[in-house]
Order: C-alpha cells, then structure tokens, then sequence
C-alpha cells in the first residue's frame, strides 16, 4: 500500500513537472514516439497475425510444411534455415570482427585508428541489396566453381556475406568497449612485466568481455533479420538444409518474397505476419539482453 | 582487419568494373526510355522526406534525454525502446508500414507511406547521434545564458543546440546513408517498378534505386550484370553521404577544441 502510494506520488509529480513547463511536454511528447511506435508496431503485426496463430498455433514453429493448397502454414524449415544461416554467419564475424576490434584499438597507431574505423563505417552503410548483387556476381560463381556444385546460391554464400555486414556491428560496439578499458590498469601490467600480447588478453579482455559479448548478440540481431541480400544468395528452397551448401529459405526473405502474392487478408497473409512477428520477438530478446549485458558490464 | 579492407576494396573494385554501363543517357532519360532518372530522383525524394520527419523527433527527443529527463523508469523505458527501434529488421518496419500506415491510415503504395516507414529507421540514429553531440557540449554555454535570465528552454537552444549543430546534421547525414539504399522497408510501403514520370504528389508510388535492383533480379530473373549502372549510382550516393558524415565529424572533432 505504501509502496503503490509512494509510486503514485511519483508517477503525479512526474506530470506534474511537465504541466509547469510546456517547451518539457512538447520534448516529453517526442520522447515517447519510439516507445509508441514500438508498442504500434507490436500490436499491429501481432493483429495481422492473429488469424494465423490461432489456426495454426504452434505449426506456424514447428509445422515442416508450407503448402498453401493443402493450407499447411509450417514455419519450421524457415526458421531452421534464418538460424543456420545466422549462426554460419556469425562462426566467421566473431574472430575476425573481435580480432578487429582489439587490433584497432590497441595494437594500431593512433593517426590510423580514424581512417580504418572510417572504412569499417563505410562498409556497415553499403546497403544490402548491393550486397546480394555483389554476391551473385562475384560469390556465387565463386562457390559454384570452387566446390563444384550447380548452383552457388547456398546457405555458406549467404553466411559469408552476412559475415560481412554484421563485422562492422561486432567491431565498432566492441572496439567501444575495449578502448574504454582505464588506461593505468593496461600500464599496470605492463609494468609487472607483461608483453602487449598478455596485456590484452590478462587484462583488456576480460574487463571488456561483457561487451564482447554483447556486440555479437547485436550482431546476432542484425545478421537474423537481414532479408534483402539474403533472399538474392540463399537459393530460397523451404526446406531443412542437410549441409551448408544446400539451398535455404529464411523467415526474412520469405516473407518479402511472398507478401506480393498474399491477398490482403487471407491466411497466407496472416501466416507471414505470423512469421513476422517471430522474428520481431527474436530480435527483442536478442536487443534486449544485449543492452542488459552491457548495463551489467558497465557497473563495476 | 586485412578482412574488411578487403572486403571493402574487393566490393569498390567489382562496382567499378561496371563503370562502362553508365553514361550520360542513365541520368537524364526516363525510364521508359531505359534512363533512371525517375529511381534516382525517387530515392532522393524518399530519403529527404523521411529525413524531414525524423529530424527533429529525433532532436528533440535527444534533447529530451540529455537536458530534462529525470533518471527514473520512464526515461529508461524510452531508452530501451530506442534501442529496440534500432534493432527491429527492416522487414519488420515494413510489414509495420504497409499494415499501419498504408491501411490502416490509408496512404496506400505511395511517398508518404515511405517517409513515415523510413522515417523509423532514420530516428535511432538521429537520436544517438544527436544525443552525443549535445551531451559533449560544455555546461557552461548553457549555465552562462541562463545566469543571464535565460528560461531553460532558450538557454538550450540559442546554446547548447548551435554548438552541437554540426554533430547533429552529421547524425542525419547518416541516417541518411542508411536508408537511402533501403530496400525491405520500402517493397511493400511505397515503390513500384514503374511509374509514369515523377510523383506528383506524396500520395503516388515513386520509383527507386534499390527496389529496382531487388526486383529485376528476384522477381524478374534479370541477369546481375545489367543492373551494374543503377547498382553503382545506389552504391555512390550511400558512400557520398557516409562519407561526408565520416569527413565533417572528424572536421568539427578537431576544430571545436571542447570536443575532444
């Protein structure tokens, strides 16, 4: 009871404060936009795929299927395909974007820590269809021919290039957090002795470990939802791939592949919110726990 | 680090090989006369609008979190929030496009769907961006003016604000440089793959680089190689803009002695 009341007092001062200053209200009102606008955007994809989920219910996971004439709504090979692809991704961001980020920060010279950075920018803006066009004209024959197979368009062509996109994520929030490492603990060890190679990893990465950490579960989120360049590389074929060099189908790019054809309103159309609105969970989580990661890392 | 400038070099190099495709002809002639004018022009008016809209929410809700919110838990729940926004895939903003403000508000296929649908992307990065910008400022702009009678609202914006100028635009520039070769957000919210001249106005569909590229080569089965020019002007212009954001962000560092 005193609790709620002490809460209420607070919550009634808050507004309290902004009545007493309209330039607040006006700033207060602009603020909340994105909390709105993520609530909007929850309800409305959860509304469209509501149909969905409550014909399907848990098939839309787990259902092997999508076959829209025996009205079969399976998500399963999706997802299985959008992880698979994922996780290729990140096996080869991880150490490269890591080593990166720990390159740059410590072992590079300081009139070079801004142009490479700066390039590392670049990289992250180059959109992603312009990837997907760089992977079929220069990826996809290159697989193609190196493991001799018909088609390049494979889960490891697009692994690679996601890779690509989410290095820049990995290196630039870890590079952040690693070059935030107090200075007198790094020349403390070097004081006892320790080369630069055991400074770094004794001392820098530990303390940054947390951020690290973060950086690939951002890069997890970036790399699960990217849908453009994925759809142009990964053969698109709804099944449960055996290896990497099978074609897949992600969530992503199914749905942008199939919400043209989808009449407004009809199953199909509520089954691709469906998907839409797991993988707007996935991302949550995902987003989520990073930024409560990095909180946790920041406080001593 | 050899990786990415590799991967980079390798990515400018393959673009350029393309450079032959282009002439004169790909900028001035419709695109009903096998120009790309209308794309070109349509990307322009895609990304200056939804820049229009997120600016200044975004400013003002930097200036929100960095000068008036109280620490508590509304203020971390926007905060969270804006993270989130960041970190929803571009498909998601679009199915959240078409069904909110295509249907539901009933801007159909059009630019004003597209604005608003960008416009979400922009905002994180303004918001971030601008937020940095404002909390390096010194204390003292501010304090001096409102020692001298300044409500706290003028205090801010006749100081803080000007001095944090150049970080702000170099925020928008880059929200910029991230949508301008948006393709999933804007597939179903605004473009077609051909109109009949410009849009006239914000309420038809436009033309753009991107959607283009996409799909002539998903849907229509185009080979790659013939997409090279438009590929290569979408490439140019996402560079310029990083670029001119990455080049005055170093410029303003080192001519405004408080920033570093």
């Amino acid at each position: 009871m005193n609790m709620s009341n002490k809460t209420l007092n607070k919550i009634s001062s808050f507004f309290l404060n902004l009545k007493s200053q309209p330039m607040t209200v006006v700033l207060f009102l602009c603020a909340s936009f994105s909390v709105i606008i993520l609530f909007l955007m929850l309800f409305f994809v959860a509304r469209e795929g509501a149909l969905a989920f409550s014909q399907f219910g848990s098939d839309l996971f787990f259902g092997m299927q999508w076959d829209l004439e025996s009205n079969l709504f399976g998500g399963f090979p999706l997802l299985y395909g959008s992880l698979m692809v994922t996780f290729g991704a990140l096996i080869i961001a991880i150490p490269v974007g890591v080593c990166t980020a720990i390159f740059v920060s410590e072992v590079l010279p300081f009139y070079l820590r801004d142009p490479i950075k700066s390039i590392i920018e670049l990289l992250a803006s180059i959109p992603s269809v312009i990837y997907g066009f760089i992977g079929l004209l220069v990826v996809v024959p290159f697989i193609a021919s190196t493991f001799g197979i018909v088609s390049g368009q494979t889960a490891l062509t697009s692994s690679l290039i996601l890779s690509i996109m989410t290095i820049p994520t990995i290196v630039s929030v870890s590079g952040e957090i690693i070059s935030a490492v107090p200075k007198n603990y790094k020349e403390a060890a070097l004081g006892l002795g320790a080369t630069k190679w055991e400074t770094i990893k004794s001392v820098v990465l530990p303390i940054s470990k947390s951020g690290i950490l973060a950086s690939i579960m951002l890069g997890f989120g970036r790399a699960v939802g990217e849908t453009i360049a994925v759809s142009m590389i990964s053969g698109n074929q709804a099944h449960v791939a055996s290896s990497y060099l099978d074609a897949v189908y992600t969530i992503p790019s199914f749905i942008a592949i199939h919400m043209g054809e989808a009449p407004v309103g009809s199953v199909e159309y509520s089954a691709l919110f469906g998907l839409g609105l797991i993988l707007l969970i996935i991302t949550f989580i995902v987003n989520t726990l990073a930024d409560i990661v990095v909180k946790r890392g920041v406080q001593p | 680090m050899v990786f990415c400038l590799l991967a980079f070099f390798l990515i400018a190099v393959t673009l350029f090989t393309g450079i032959g495709t282009l002439n004169v002809d790909v900028f001035t002639k419709s695109a009903l006369q096998g120009g790309a004018l209308e794309m070109i022009v349509g990307t322009v008016y895609l990304f200056l609008g939804a820049a229009a809209i997120a600016g200044p929410i975004g400013v003002f809700t930097a200036i929100y979190l960095v000068e008036y919110a109280p620490s508590g838990k509304v203020t971390r729940i926007i905060d969270q929030a804006i993270n989130n926004l960041a970190g929803v895939p571009s498909i998601i903003i679009g199915l959240f496009g078409y069904t909110f403000f295509s249907r539901q508000l009933g801007f159909g296929i059009s630019l004003m769907s597209g604005w608003l649908t960008l416009s979400l992307m922009i905002l994180p990065i303004v918001i971030r961006g601008s937020e940095e910008a404002i909390r390096i400022v010194p204390q003292g702009f501010k304090q001096a003016a409102l020692g001298l009678g300044a409500t706290k609202w003028k205090a801010i914006s006749l100081t803080t604000l000007i001095a944090a100028a150049p970080g702000i635009v170099t925020s928008v520039i880059l929200g910029i440089a991230r949508v301008a070769g948006e393709t999933a957000a804007i597939l179903f919210t605004s473009s077609v793959i051909i109109t009949r001249g410009l849009p006239e106005s914000p309420f038809e569909p436009v033309m753009a680089l991107s959607y283009n590229i996409y799909v002539k080569i998903v849907a229509q089965g185009t080979e790659p190689e013939r997409v090279f020019g438009i590929a290569l002007i979408l490439f140019l212009i996402v560079v310029t803009f990083s670029l001119v954001a990455i080049i005055l962000r170093i410029y303003y560092r080192r001519k405004q002695p408080w920033l570093s």
